[in-house]
């Protein structure tokens, strides 16, 4: 029933132009901003890793003359990939382009607090390369102290203005997701259209709902703590200070307390995404949907309580030390239950072999093999062997450069036709998918083992004998790299091919609201709400 | 036995790559695929446990694999045009969280054994004093144990190394040196940021923070030269801060401690004595 | 039945604004003149830190009135404000305030990180500096059964007031809600002013030391919330004598009242954690070590 004095706004301006843009309050119009962003920063963040591999490809200073340059580049790679490329691409992206739609709402709850979430990344992302440009250690740009930030390294090492950019960049990225994570949860709780009770809302959005209370409960913690940092350098609080009755591993369990959380607010959509793809070129509904959800929520809840396992070798009790290799080998379960469940969905389907069903197949077989390694790492008495060896890089690229970013390519290709309208050529994204999956594992396979014979992380230059696998990975990122040309190849063949793709290019499996609009959807889609009978799962 | 397995699982793992992968004493080879050769009984155990495991996950990723497999195979559109509509099935759900849960008991038993054997260090010997300092680590031996001296460890730059015949990157000016056969525990601090003590032959890894008083232990009988690198990110030349233990025989070690009295005279200092913890924990 | 473009829902399809932008420039600007202003950096030989910092803020502050002008604006005429875009807004500030939760859950986690170990044998500099004690030794602290305790006293009866004042909007008790809401305000800015007067008096300093660190952020950061919360209560106060809010709707006074328990609740952790405990019991349960 509409309000008398609202019917009139349905008629309120169609901004164009610019205005379309930069005051918009349109969740689809939000979201492709945010995925123009993600690819920006992904480009930047890319560029990085590059010059990185090709620094490491053979021991000795080739390009880095400056060590610690090396390590602003590090910092900045890791940083702009966790908060600038895979949380907007997927949460920001992704989650506002779909989550509405696949509830059947028409907008996200706070249309402008939407847009007011996206412009702040900008803003932080702009401080962020401003730290790269200005003094951080004596003699030297940027801020080289690692993603993690640990003090004193962080406090006394760095005196320059940089990290105080940086630690400006993240409240202000922090802010952006906090208040998305707001937004989020007030529109799944609250706007899920007639009939769509919350047991049978589509998993992207029961990953979204996840996500979003990690991101509330976790963000803030990390807030305190990088304030924490921001006053022991500027004005003489001895938080981190021994010397001041300080205490350096506070910070860490802080920063840990968020930064676990995190790794799983960029993989819980990536689970939603791969849901939606399995059960779409299946032609048949999630296995186990109930499982799927509440192994979300209970991957979310334990995330919260297993922080102090990248903090093995800090000098932790062995009681302490005991809690946190149970309470994290503990994820291995709900996370078994996803990935078992996703083979359950194919069992018995009828496979079409799309290109974002082999990204998400090349998902869960990657993730599973980043997944494992983890386990390995939870055991704190092999961690003792493996802690900031190239063993956990080789883990967490494996969760993250080839678990989401895959996610991120499924979902890419499985929703354009919805964003643009257009046919993606599917030459060109099995041709990506490939290019990708050789070119990731040769990047990444290798490191384990030089992780496990040694290798430590941040570093510039290494003796000889690692050489070996350092070549073949830094062929590998080469190879991921040029992937990303027939990706953008791909899209402006899209976009000036304007083959048109129809509501529904993906036929019967796809059963998701979005599937019923057309491509791309009105501008408001849902002007009458969707009425959700029987369950569609 | 062990040993020849788990080369094996890895060589398969490197999918046909199968160098020839031997690992490392003291320090990494070329290729090597897994972990630098055990010389301590920490180590030894904490290969042990890392090969089961690696066993377990590898049988566990191929598991996965092989389903991965063998869906696109039979179920595909055209070996199979009609999906089912199948979306539950109690015993298979209950097998797949039961069934990972007995895994996980099954690693964390050896697990939490090993992580018992780590840390409660035996009552050692020789205790030393290691100080991780931007960009190199500072030892010291206390006088009750016939030292009473301290000194810098500095990385040798490339050519130097080559000279000394040692490896680039590991070799260091003034190794630590101390005896086979003999309980060693190090307590380990940072001097200015963080930095970590790590020894991979010997299974040793600790982070070296300002005023924490960490430790760690080891006992080897075999002489020879192990090294290690500064394992956290603590600034410019992270990566140039090695740590060189030179292991000898007691009587070999005596002398030295004489001579080394004299050499480093000048850093003798009363003050270099190690704190003494009632418990640390 | 409605055409295609005719809303046929309750939800609230927000116009465009220019806020989010304006804002979004605004905290930009505001955290590069903070860096300036914190690292004294010079443009043109100049130290124009403040001056960048203090534009950058007045676009903040700008930017927020302007927006939640327009909320009130779409509350008050329009009516945007559906039953359903209200229970939005609610579950929307019940998240805003659980994430403060866990900002505070950081400063309480630093200072019993603090004092819960202070004497650890293996943080010897930390010992040494704290002399194994909490409150540390050399620390004079405040007694909490003085100023503290009147702070507590207050913050409690101002409790008691809004809620006297949503009562009396409840009854559509105009005169109620004008003097429940003053007096809210009033004893707010009373508990700011005696903060203040104790800060002034603390025989500890700001910086370096722990013990004034984390007194000093932990009920420092909730002065600060205790100001933001009478701002709102001013606010919802000039609403409320400019005629709005009616006993069904008056969602912005509920939540300056949530905000204020909220802020309420904060205090009487901190009374315990910091004034109480960390005083008398803390220094009691460190000797026991
Ligand atoms: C998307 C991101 C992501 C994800 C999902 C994970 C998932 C996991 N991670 Fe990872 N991790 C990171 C990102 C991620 N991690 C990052 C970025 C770091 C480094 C940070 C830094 O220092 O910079 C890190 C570091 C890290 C460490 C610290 C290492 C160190 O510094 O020494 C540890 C230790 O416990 C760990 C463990 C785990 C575990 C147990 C999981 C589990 O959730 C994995 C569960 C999945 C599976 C196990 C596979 C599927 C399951 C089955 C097929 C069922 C059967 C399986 C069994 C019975 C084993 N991770
Ligand atoms: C999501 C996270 C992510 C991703 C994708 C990557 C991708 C890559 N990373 Fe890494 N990396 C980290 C997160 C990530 N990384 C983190 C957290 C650290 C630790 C930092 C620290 O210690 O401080 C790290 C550290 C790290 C190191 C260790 C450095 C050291 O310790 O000395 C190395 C070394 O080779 C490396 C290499 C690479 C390479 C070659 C890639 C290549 O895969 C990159 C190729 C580029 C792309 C694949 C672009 C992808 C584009 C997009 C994702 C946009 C797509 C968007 C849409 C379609 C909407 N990274
Ligand atoms: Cu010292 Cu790294
Ligand atoms: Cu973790």
């Amino acid at each position: 029933m509409a309000h008398a004095a609202t019917a009139h706004e349905a008629h309120h301006d169609h901004p164009t132009g610019w205005r379309r843009w930069v005051l918009s309050t349109n969740h689809k119009d939000i979201g492709t901003m945010y995925l123009i962003f993600g690819i920006v920063a992904g480009l930047i963040g890319g560029a990085l890793s590059i010059a990185m591999r090709l620094e490491l490809q053979e021991p000795g200073l080739q390009y880095f003359t400056n060590p610690q340059t090396y390590n602003v580049f590090v910092t900045g790679h890791g940083l702009i990939m966790v908060f600038f490329v895979v949380m907007p691409a997927l949460i920001g992206g992704f989650g506002n382009w779909f989550v509405p739609i696949m509830i059947g709402a028409p907008d996200m709850a706070f249309p402008r607090m939407n847009n007011v979430s996206f412009w702040l990344l900008p803003a932080a992302f702009g401080l962020l390369l401003i730290s790269m440009f200005v003094e951080g250690a004596p003699g030297s740009t940027g801020f080289g102290g690692g993603w993690t930030v640990y003090p004193p390294l962080s406090t006394s090492g760095h005196p320059g203005p940089a990290l105080d950019f940086g630690i400006l960049a993240l409240h202000i990225a922090g802010a952006s997701s906090i208040l998305g994570a707001i937004n989020f949860i007030t529109t799944i709780l609250n706007m899920r259209a007639p009939g769509m009770t919350i047991h049978r809302m589509p998993l992207f959005a029961w990953a979204m709902l996840v996500t979003a209370f990690l991101l509330l409960l976790s963000l803030p913690v990390l807030a305190g703590a990088i304030t924490m940092l921001l006053t022991d350098r500027n004005f003489g609080t001895t938080f981190f200070d021994p010397a001041g009755g300080g205490d350096p591993v506070l910070y860490q369990h802080l920063f840990w307390f968020f930064g676990h959380p995190e790794v799983y607010i960029m993989i819980l959509p990536a689970f939603g995404i791969v849901s939606h793809i399995i059960s779409t070129f299946s032609k048949k509904p999630v296995f186990g949907y109930l499982g799927m959800a509440y192994a979300m929520v209970a991957i979310g809840a334990v995330g919260f309580v297993v922080w102090a396992h990248h903090m093995y070798t800090a000098g932790l009790s062995l009681k302490t030390q005991q809690y946190f290799v149970f309470a994290t080998m503990v994820i291995a379960v709900p996370t078994g239950v996803k990935i078992f469940s996703w083979i359950a969905t194919m069992w018995g389907g009828s496979m079409r072999f799309t290109s974002p069903m082999i990204w998400a197949i090349g998902f869960i077989f990657l993730f599973t093999v980043g997944g494992v390694t983890g386990v390995v790492l939870a055991n704190a008495g092999i961690d003792r062997q493996l802690h900031n060896t190239y063993y956990v890089v080789a883990h967490f690229h494996y969760v993250l450069s080839l678990g989401a970013v895959f996610a991120i390519f499924a979902a890419w290709y499985y929703w354009f036709p919805k964003i643009t309208g257009y046919v993606f050529s599917e030459f060109l994204a099995k041709l990506h998918f490939w290019i990708a999956f050789i070119g990731a594992n040769v990047l990444f396979f290798p490191m384990h083992f030089s992780g496990l014979a040694g290798m430590p992380r941040h570093y510039v230059d290494y003796p000889d004998a690692f050489a070996g696998w350092n070549r073949i990975s830094s062929i590998g990122s080469y190879i991921f790299a040029f992937g990303l040309l027939v990706f953008f190849y791909g899209c402006w063949q899209a976009f000036s091919r304007k083959q048109a793709a129809g509501e529904n290019p993906w036929g019967a499996g796809a059963t998701t609201l979005e599937w019923t609009l057309s491509s791309p959807p009105p501008y408001h889609q849902f002007e009458t709400l969707p009425r959700i009978t029987g369950s569609e799962h | 036995m062990n040993r020849f397995w788990s080369r094996a699982a890895l060589a398969a793992l490197a999918l046909g790559l199968a160098a020839p992968a031997s690992a490392g004493t003291g320090q990494p080879s070329p290729w090597q695929m897994n972990l630098q050769n055990p010389v301590t009984e920490v180590a030894a155990r904490t290969g042990a446990l890392h090969d089961g495991v690696l066993w377990i996950i590898t049988a566990i990723t191929l598991f996965v694999l092989a389903l991965l497999v063998y869906v696109v195979v039979r179920f595909n559109e055209k070996a199979n045009p009609v999906p089912s509509k199948t979306t539950h099935h109690t015993g298979l759900e209950i097998a797949w969280t039961g069934i990972p849960i007995l895994i996980l008991v099954f690693i964390a038993i050896p697990s939490f054994s090993l992580l018992r054997y780590q840390i409660d260090a035996p009552k050692p010997d020789i205790t030393v004093k290691a100080i991780g300092k931007q960009w190199y680590w500072t030892y010291e031996y206390p006088a009750d144990q016939g030292g009473g001296f301290g000194f810098d460890s500095l990385m040798l730059s490339r050519e130097d190394a080559q000279k000394a015949n040692q490896p680039a990157l590991l070799a260091v000016d003034n190794e630590l040196v101390l005896p086979a056969g003999k309980t060693i525990l190090v307590q380990v601090v940072g001097g200015d940021v963080i930095h970590n003590f790590a020894v991979p032959s010997f299974g040793v890894r600790i982070d070296a923070i300002p005023g924490r008083l960490n430790q760690t232990w080891f006992k080897t009988d075999k002489e020879g030269m192990y090294y290690g690198q500064c394992s956290r990110l603590c600034g410019a030349n992270h990566a140039f801060m090695p740590i060189a233990i030179r292991i000898v025989s007691p009587e070999r070690y005596a002398a030295w401690l004489v001579e080394a009295k004299k050499k480093f005279a000048s850093n003798a200092d009363d003050s270099v004595k190690v704190a003494s913890l009632s418990r640390v924990d | 039945m409605a055409d295609a473009h005719t809303k046929n829902h309750d939800y609230h399809i927000v116009d465009p604004s220019p806020w989010p932008f304006v804002g979004s420039v605004s905290a930009f600007v505001m955290a590069v003149g903070a860096v300036m202003w914190m690292k004294a950096m010079l443009i043109g030989g100049i130290k124009a830190g403040p001056v960048v910092f203090g534009a950058g803020l007045i676009g903040v502050l700008y930017t927020m009135a302007a927006w939640w002008s327009d909320v009130t604006r779409e509350a008050e005429r329009g009516g945007y404000h559906t039953r359903v875009v209200q229970i939005s807004h609610r579950y929307g500030m019940i998240m805003f305030i659980a994430s403060e939760v866990m900002f505070f859950v950081a400063w309480f986690w630093a200072y019993f990180d603090a004092s819960l170990f202070a004497g650890e044998a293996k943080q010897f500099i930390r010992a040494e500096f704290t002399g194994g004690s909490w409150p540390p030794k050399g620390i004079e602290v405040f007694d909490p059964w003085h100023l503290p305790l009147l702070n507590t006293l207050i913050l409690l009866t101002s409790g008691t007031t809004v809620t006297w004042a949503h009562h009396a909007l409840l009854h559509d008790d105009r005169e109620g809600l004008k003097w429940g809401l003053i007096l809210t305000c009033v004893l707010g800015a009373i508990f700011s002013v005696v903060q203040v007067y104790e800060y002034q008096h603390a025989a500890f300093g700001f910086k370096g030391h722990i013990y004034g660190a984390t007194f000093f952020m932990a009920t420092g950061f909730h002065g600060f919330h205790v100001f933001v919360g009478t701002i709102f209560l001013i606010v919802c106060l000039a609403r409320a004598l400019k005629g709005h809010f009616t006993p069904k709707q008056h969602l912005g006074f509920e939540f300056a009242a949530w905000y204020w328990h909220f802020v309420d609740v904060v205090w009487l952790f901190l009374f315990v954690a910091i004034y109480l405990w960390g005083s008398h019991w803390g220094a009691a349960a460190a000797a026991g070590h």
